[in-house]
């Protein structure tokens, strides 16, 4: 299929289940009238519920699917690794580890930032310690493995952490760091994470080009003139950026960034680099579509995303397992 | 907390009991109890101004918590325990007093060892008041403080009532993670013994039970009652009644209102908050002026 096309195709896709996620919500409030309501302005209860409630929520669902998806594409690239993804290998759940670690210690009070400081501190830490596993050793089992008992670690500290605060009610806030949600979000979560995901994004996007000649080898990219130090800072800086503060605003959401690039690379060129787009856009329509399931399948409340996501991801992460013991093995 | 302590209904029938329950104590405690322990604060909150100088030995932890006990002050000049059944078989205190919801398996083993335990329901509104004041003070021996401090409260309440009218505001008692309290809740009664409807009730929330945001702004409550909480550490569940979406609300009035910990627990101090909430009903809605 033809690059732009493909990208046009997944942009409009995106778009669409965009307008979907702003027309669902608990208030009767139809796609028509939501949308005068978000152009009005003024204090009528439909500007403020599509302004204040809704676009922030399709606004993180758009940009966390995009870096998800992107992150995986470029990781699976950058390893040569077909499991790897933030959730599996271990990122998303240090993230959030880092996350939970500062902000509910309260070392800075209960201001927001505390959360991408840590999420990012988090990330940044996971993916150097895999980039060295990967450096060490080139099978595709150990850093699954590394990953599996990264995920594990980090998830029993954030028990730990939630558990070991003075306020009651963050133990039960250990389901949103777990299995991430995007409920009750608001226009201050868009202002932090958006620019440190934009800022990933930049980065990831720069080390496009090194990640094809990569594809060879690291000696054959090397003798291609691909500086390596150069492009495994940008993806170690663009995949923390970015995961850390998908992480520290919706939680772990697993799973998007490992379905996505195998869904829409058989449409592309199989050229890395040229999967990035694509994983990052049809990473956004997935994780969109799946936070409004979230929203519709439980008559009242409603469900953590990354139960959906997961029940997507983990089937396929069997599938792929089996598939590639057969073809790598 | 809170939570826990507001989950069954049938609150006539508990306050009938009880009443029933203290005139068959009374007479066999001849001899007050010389050394009693509290070991929820719901107790604590009864028997600290109920009891005789040297008669309660020790009150819970959370007594002493600025956020959530109204007596955190007095508390102070008590030893606190945390519940557990060891503390209390060390202490053998003549009297345990505890809730009928929390720490059950303390009260279970308490009972096996033949401690003497008097349970006190925590599904209480302003009704059941009086009586949980007046057994407390059968339990105690101490039936004429307890007797003046009830007449006290009820006509205290009484005098608060009187003044409310036509005018009744909406208002919603709005909690970490969303959480709206609703009918059959000791909120629901001093939001109504204050003047306010209470939207929770109205939209068929009894306990406590999930408001999504969204609908909260579709109502547009007058006044939304959110927690001071402030003392604790954070969590991202008490940014949800601080959501930007209600603040853009123009005519809706949102803040703490009622004094820290008076309305947790049903003991004397919840006059406070149903004094704080009549004040900001008769600001918002005089009742002097037509509607």
């Amino acid at each position: 299929m033809r690059p732009l096309f493909l990208n046009l195709a997944l942009a409009l896709l995106a778009m669409v289940l965009f307008l979907v996620s702003l027309a669902v919500g608990p208030a009767e409030l139809g796609l028509v009238e939501g949308m005068r309501g978000l152009l009005a302005g003024g204090g009528e209860a439909a500007t403020i519920i599509m302004r204040e409630i809704r676009l922030p929520r399709a606004l993180l669902g758009l940009s966390i699917g995009f870096t998800l998806g992107m992150a995986g594409a470029v990781l699976q690239g950058f390893l040569r690794n077909p499991l790897a993804e933030p959730g599996i290998i271990g990122v998303s759940a240090m993230a959030a580890f880092g996350a939970v670690a500062v902000f509910y210690s309260g070392l800075a009070g209960s201001s927001l930032y505390a959360l991408p400081a840590g999420a990012l501190l988090g990330a940044l830490a996971a993916v150097l310690i895999l980039m060295a596993l990967a450096a060490r050793s080139g099978s595709t089992l150990t850093l699954i493995l590394a990953g599996v008992a990264l995920s594990s670690l980090a998830g029993a500290l954030t028990a730990l952490a939630l558990n070991l605060s003075p306020n009651p009610f963050a133990s039960y806030e250990i389901v949103f760091w777990l299995l991430g949600s995007l409920k009750d979000r608001s226009m201050e979560h868009v202002v932090l994470a958006m620019p440190l995901m934009a800022g990933g994004w930049l980065l990831v996007a720069l080390s496009a080009r090194a990640i094809d000649a990569l594809s060879l080898g690291e000696e054959a990219a090397a003798s291609l003139g691909v500086h390596m130090a150069r492009t495994r800072f940008l993806i170690v800086a663009g995949t923390a950026l970015g995961v850390g503060a998908a992480t520290a605003v919706a939680g772990t959401i697993g799973f998007v960034g490992l379905v996505v690039p195998h869904l829409v690379r058989p449409l592309t060129s199989r050229m890395p680099s040229r999967l990035i787009l694509p994983a990052g856009l049809g990473g956004a329509a997935l994780l969109l579509a799946a936070d409004v399931a979230a929203r519709l399948v439980l008559a009242a409340g409603e469900l953590n995303v990354g139960v959906l996501t997961a029940l997507i991801g983990a089937p396929f992460f069997l599938w792929l397992v089996v598939r590639s013991r057969r073809e790598v093995f | 907390m809170r939570k826990r302590r507001r989950k069954s209904r049938n609150g006539f029938l508990r306050s009938a009991l009880c009443a029933a329950a203290a005139l068959l104590l009374s007479p066999v405690h001849a001899e007050p109890p010389a050394r009693v322990m509290s070991l929820n604060l719901c107790t604590d909150v009864l028997a600290m101004p109920l009891a005789a100088p040297g008669q309660l030995v020790s009150v819970s932890f959370l007594a002493r918590d600025p956020a959530l006990s109204p007596l955190h002050v007095e508390a102070e000049t008590y030893p606190v325990n945390h519940g557990r059944a060891e503390e209390v078989f060390l202490a053998r205190p003549d009297l345990v007093l505890t809730g009928t919801y929390t720490l059950h398996n303390t009260t279970q083993l308490l009972k096996r060892l033949d401690m003497q335990v008097a349970e006190f329901s925590f599904v209480q509104t302003l009704d059941t008041i009086p009586d949980d004041i007046r057994r407390m003070g059968a339990l105690l021996g101490r039936e004429r403080q307890a007797e003046a401090m009830a007449a006290d409260f009820e006509a205290q309440l009484a005098g608060i009532e009187a003044r409310r009218c036509a005018r009744r505001p909406t208002a919603l008692a709005y909690e970490q993670n969303g959480v709206a309290v609703g009918e059959g809740t000791l909120a629901h009664s001093v939001l109504a013994a204050a003047g306010f409807r209470n939207l929770a009730a109205e939209r068929g929330i009894s306990g406590m039970a999930p408001f999504p945001l969204e609908l909260v702004v579709s109502e547009r409550p007058d006044v939304i009652i959110i927690p001071s909480g402030e003392s604790e550490g954070p969590a991202l569940g008490a940014r949800v009644p601080r959501h930007r979406a209600l603040r853009a609300l123009p005519e809706t009035r949102i803040g703490a209102f009622v004094p820290p910990g008076t309305w947790s627990c049903g003991g004397p101090a919840v006059l406070d908050a149903v004094k704080a909430l009549d004040a900001l009903r008769q600001e918002i809605a005089p009742c002097g002026e037509a509607p």
